[in-house]
């Protein structure tokens, strides 16, 4: 019952907000949209984790995954854009499912951004790589088989993670979604976007095996 | 000193969004400039003077490029200054670019602003109630991060002690790291597990749980607390009236300087000056009661 209510709540809330924002900010209505909805379409997944069960076990090893990744986003610092977490994202989500997956990548955002300083892309880092985990928890079977389609899925994220991300440069710049400075941004991420997707390749290749021995070998031993 | 940062944190939190909710989406060229001109002094009061000339060596090249890419992606506006590559590079353009750049600037420094004054703890102490699991979640994580980093220097400084040194090219620094990441990921998720047992020991999820700050509600909260509601409403306010509308295409708008423009200008130049009148207003107590001694 609770549950409904809060889903129902969140159903009336989206719209609401959506249209008080663009009722008082007609100039960067589009801004102000994306923004909230970045940010509320996280709510789901935040609100059912809360509304579940959740073992103690199995909560902290979310926190340890997203430390794990703020941790890796911290000691590859000085490689600009080089960076595990979208990796750790992965590997989390094959192992423990799309919702551990999305919460350690929409967590591992909010935490690093701590680090690497909060904004108003803080919410579409959240909903980035919260995506990537959810999308790689569903595709768990083959993703875990064939280290082809791994590969595939790391350099798929990287260009995914920066399309994603310029429609935030694009609409924070402009008030409204212009298509030349999209093309703009996304030529002139190219170079980023190709670390991210190499990146990705590189630690989902070098960690998904041993990374992987190691989660089975504690799920088997404690039980998870 | 840091006058704000004693604020109880509902009060903070109100303030800072209230302040970023305005000066992200009411574009308008008054507003935003003192936005960035509370922004600024609030930084200034918060951090040592080194520090402060390090982030004017970020911020300003970060103005300029913000500046003077708006002009070149964007040709709308009616007063040419020059050609470019028979393009024309406009006036409104321009000036559009100037108020994109005083809006970045000042919404980075509340940003900064705000992660030097809502401290994790405030953080927790505000949405404990309402999302348990997830802060619990949060708030190991945010304690995780300092002991790994703590472990990975010891990993690392074993795997030295053991003969596997980084050299100075970047595959072998690249492998280094990732050698330590690995011995990390296993140390850290034994340790996760022993946190979970020796956490259900103690009774974790029974009722009755406190918070590790306290923070009391005084007045001088709630008068604060009140003041920051009625000045980012004048704002609001007028923005739903129409009064902060402001358009830089095809020709850039005259600055309204009506009695209702002037008193949302005034409303919200107040609201971002408010923590820097706070820590100016400490200052002299301080300096005043320090004289009678």
């Amino acid at each position: 019952m609770k549950k409904w209510i809060s889903y129902g709540v969140l159903c009336l809330l989206v719209p609401a907000v959506v249209l008080c924002g663009a009722l008082l900010f007609p100039a960067k209505q589009y801004a102000w949209i994306s923004f909230c909805v970045a940010l509320l379409s996280c709510l789901p997944v935040f609100l059912q984790f809360e509304h579940k069960k959740v073992s103690t076990k199995r909560l902290i090893l979310i926190a340890s995954m997203t430390a794990l990744s703020v941790l890796g986003r911290i000691l590859f610092t000085p490689i600009p854009g080089f960076k595990p977490v979208t990796a750790m994202v992965v590997i989390t989500a094959l192992y423990f499912g799309s919702e551990a997956g999305f919460l350690t990548g929409s967590l591992s955002a909010v935490i690093s951004n701590f680090w690497f300083g909060q904004g108003p892309w803080t919410p579409f880092q959240m909903f980035s790589w919260g995506i990537l985990g959810m999308i790689a928890g569903l595709l768990a079977g083959p993703l875990k088989r064939s280290r082809i389609l791994l590969a595939i899925y790391g350099a798929l994220s990287g260009v995914l993670y920066s399309v994603l991300m310029d429609v935030w440069t694009v609409l924070w710049a402009d008030g409204f979604f212009n298509l030349s400075r999209y093309f703009a941004a996304l030529a002139s991420a190219l170079p980023f976007t190709a670390i991210y997707a190499v990146s990705n390749v590189i630690f989902l290749l070098l960690l998904c095996k041993p990374i992987g021995k190691i989660l089975e070998r504690v799920q088997t031993k404690y039980a998870l | 000193m840091k006058a704000f940062a004693n604020v109880h944190p509902a009060v903070s939190m109100t303030y800072f969004l209230s302040v970023l909710l305005v000066s992200m989406f009411l574009s308008h060229p008054v507003l935003q400039a003192e936005a960035l001109l509370g922004g600024i002094l609030f930084c200034a009061t918060l951090q040592k003077r080194g520090a402060a000339l390090r982030d004017i060596g970020f911020y300003l090249p970060l103005f300029l490029m913000v500046a003077v890419t708006n002009p070149l992606f964007s040709h709308n506006g009616v007063t040419p200054l020059f050609f470019l590559n028979g393009n024309p590079v406009t006036l409104e353009a321009f000036l559009y670019g100037i108020s994109l750049a005083v809006m970045v600037i000042g919404v980075l420094l509340w940003c900064k602003a705000y992660s030097e004054i809502m401290t994790s703890d405030k953080f927790l102490y505000l949405f404990g109630k309402a999302i348990p699991k997830l802060s619990l979640v949060l708030s190991m994580a945010l304690r995780f991060i300092p002991a790994y980093l703590r472990q990975s220097r010891r990993v690392s400084r074993a795997q030295k002690a053991m003969g596997l040194y980084a050299g100075k090219n970047i595959t072998d620094r690249v492998k280094n790291r990732m050698r330590v990441f690995a011995a990390m990921v296993s140390w850290s998720l034994e340790n996760a597990m022993e946190t979970s047992a020796s956490m259900k020991a103690r009774g974790y999820g029974k009722k009755g749980r406190t918070n590790f700050s306290l923070f009391r509600f005084r007045s001088a909260d709630g008068v604060l607390l009140g003041v920051c509601v009625l000045l980012l409403a004048v704002p609001l306010v007028g923005a739903v009236a129409g009064i902060t509308e402001f358009t830089y295409y095809p020709r850039v708008d005259n600055i309204e300087t009506t009695p209702a423009a002037l008193a949302v200008y005034t409303a919200f130049g107040l609201l971002s000056l408010l923590p820097f009148i706070l820590e100016v207003k400490e200052a002299l107590v301080w300096n005043y009661y320090r004289s009678k001694i």
